[in-house]
């Protein structure tokens, strides 16, 4: 099952998020839990964990990109 | 790819982010992690801990590091301190620690409701200790001995800053006068423990800092939070510098040879951070 990985929502105000790194690339299997990529905030860096056990498919942002809450930073074949 | 030093680097755990929040909702309940955009959220939300924020989501005062709203006075909640108690159940919290924004417009400051707040707490949850991070109530005792006549474990109340910052920082308050809070409260219950916390990084000098120390010692204080202060907003108090760990280890160091019973001195230090384990360690210790 594919599923999206979204810019999370971390605090009240926040509109947008910058990528500063992806901690996994394509192909890379991920494990739920584990620090996935980097976001910059207001007033430090999150490491944003991986909700669901799976393999990267597709990358959709770039390191450095500002990107709205909620929008699809990547793809993951989700595995049981 | 960051300008933010590699210590002020967290974990985000959305999935315990949104639970938390969503039994918040639930019970329709303000948290300062929330509010405050705490860096923290992450790690505590996913041990299962909040700190409560009552007596509304808008401050009355404006301080100038702090990021809850600074807005009109919501009504009093009568209500709200039943919720908090049903809310920290749910949570199984052992540690429940409940703060508020400053109300200047009631006549108590909300002390009051704070009481009702720990009462409540503890008919639903006899075995959880139960800190209360207040404001200064303008130094009000009537205030304070109707928080501390409910006996709270912990009486925590933040200096924030050194002396000479509180008009840059946090021009509506005192600093002789949070002093004083800490010390009458301690008075008023030897027996119980007081607290308090400050912020590194606006300014200050390392003999500013040891005279803070020196000040809070001698209201008797016993724990102690040491944070690096990270502005919410460019609009807030602008950030001197980062302070490294090895400082921070060195503040540790200088608040333990005060001996303050409990110290917790790093970047991500906030006041009620890991606050069950500064309780603990601080009744162990002989």
């Amino acid at each position: 099952m594919k599923i999206e990985v979204t810019m999370p929502k971390m605090s009240p105000e926040m509109r947008s998020g910058v990528l500063c790194a992806w901690l996994k690339g394509e192909g890379d299997r991920v494990r739920k839990g584990e620090a996935l990529f980097e976001v910059e905030t207001e007033k430090v860096v999150c490491q944003v964990e991986a909700e669901r056990d799976g393999v990267l498919v597709r990358l959709l942002a770039e390191e450095g990109d500002d990107m709205p809450v909620g929008a699809v930073l990547a793809e993951m074949e989700a595995q049981p | 790819m960051s300008a933010r030093p590699e210590w002020l680097k967290v974990r985000f755990n959305r999935e315990a982010v949104d639970e938390v929040a969503d039994l918040m909702a639930k019970f329709g309940l303000n948290t300062v992690c929330r509010e405050a955009n705490c860096p923290n959220r992450g790690e505590c939300c996913a041990r299962r801990t909040a700190t409560f924020l009552i007596l509304g989501g808008n401050c009355t005062r404006n301080c100038r590091f702090c990021n809850i709203a600074c807005g009109a006075p919501e009504p009093v909640d009568p209500e709200e301190p039943e919720r908090v108690a049903r809310a920290a159940a749910e949570l199984k919290l052992r540690h429940v620690v409940v703060t508020s924004v400053t109300r200047d417009d009631l006549p108590d400051g909300g002390a009051a409701h704070f009481a009702r707040a720990i009462c409540a707490i503890r008919e639903r949850l006899p075995g959880a200790t139960v800190e209360v991070l207040i404001p200064d109530f303008k130094g009000d005792r009537a205030s304070l001995d109707a928080v501390m006549a409910a006996r709270p474990d912990v009486l925590n109340h933040n200096v924030e800053t050194v002396a000479s910052l509180y008009a840059a920082v946090r021009p509506q308050a005192r600093y002789a006068r949070s002093l004083e809070v800490l010390r009458y409260c301690k008075a008023a219950a030897p027996d119980g423990l007081t607290k308090t916390g400050f912020m590194v990084g606006l300014g200050e000098t390392e003999a500013q800092i040891a005279a803070l120390l020196d000040d809070v010692r001698a209201t008797g204080c016993d724990l102690l939070t040491i944070g690096q202060y990270l502005p919410p907003t460019p609009q807030h108090a602008p950030l001197a510098r980062y302070v490294s760990p090895e400082e921070f280890e060195r503040y540790r160091r200088m608040a333990l040879e005060r001996d303050f019973r409990y110290v917790a001195s790093a970047p991500l230090a906030r006041s009620s951070y890991r606050a069950q384990e500064a309780v603990e360690a601080a009744r162990a210790r002989p």
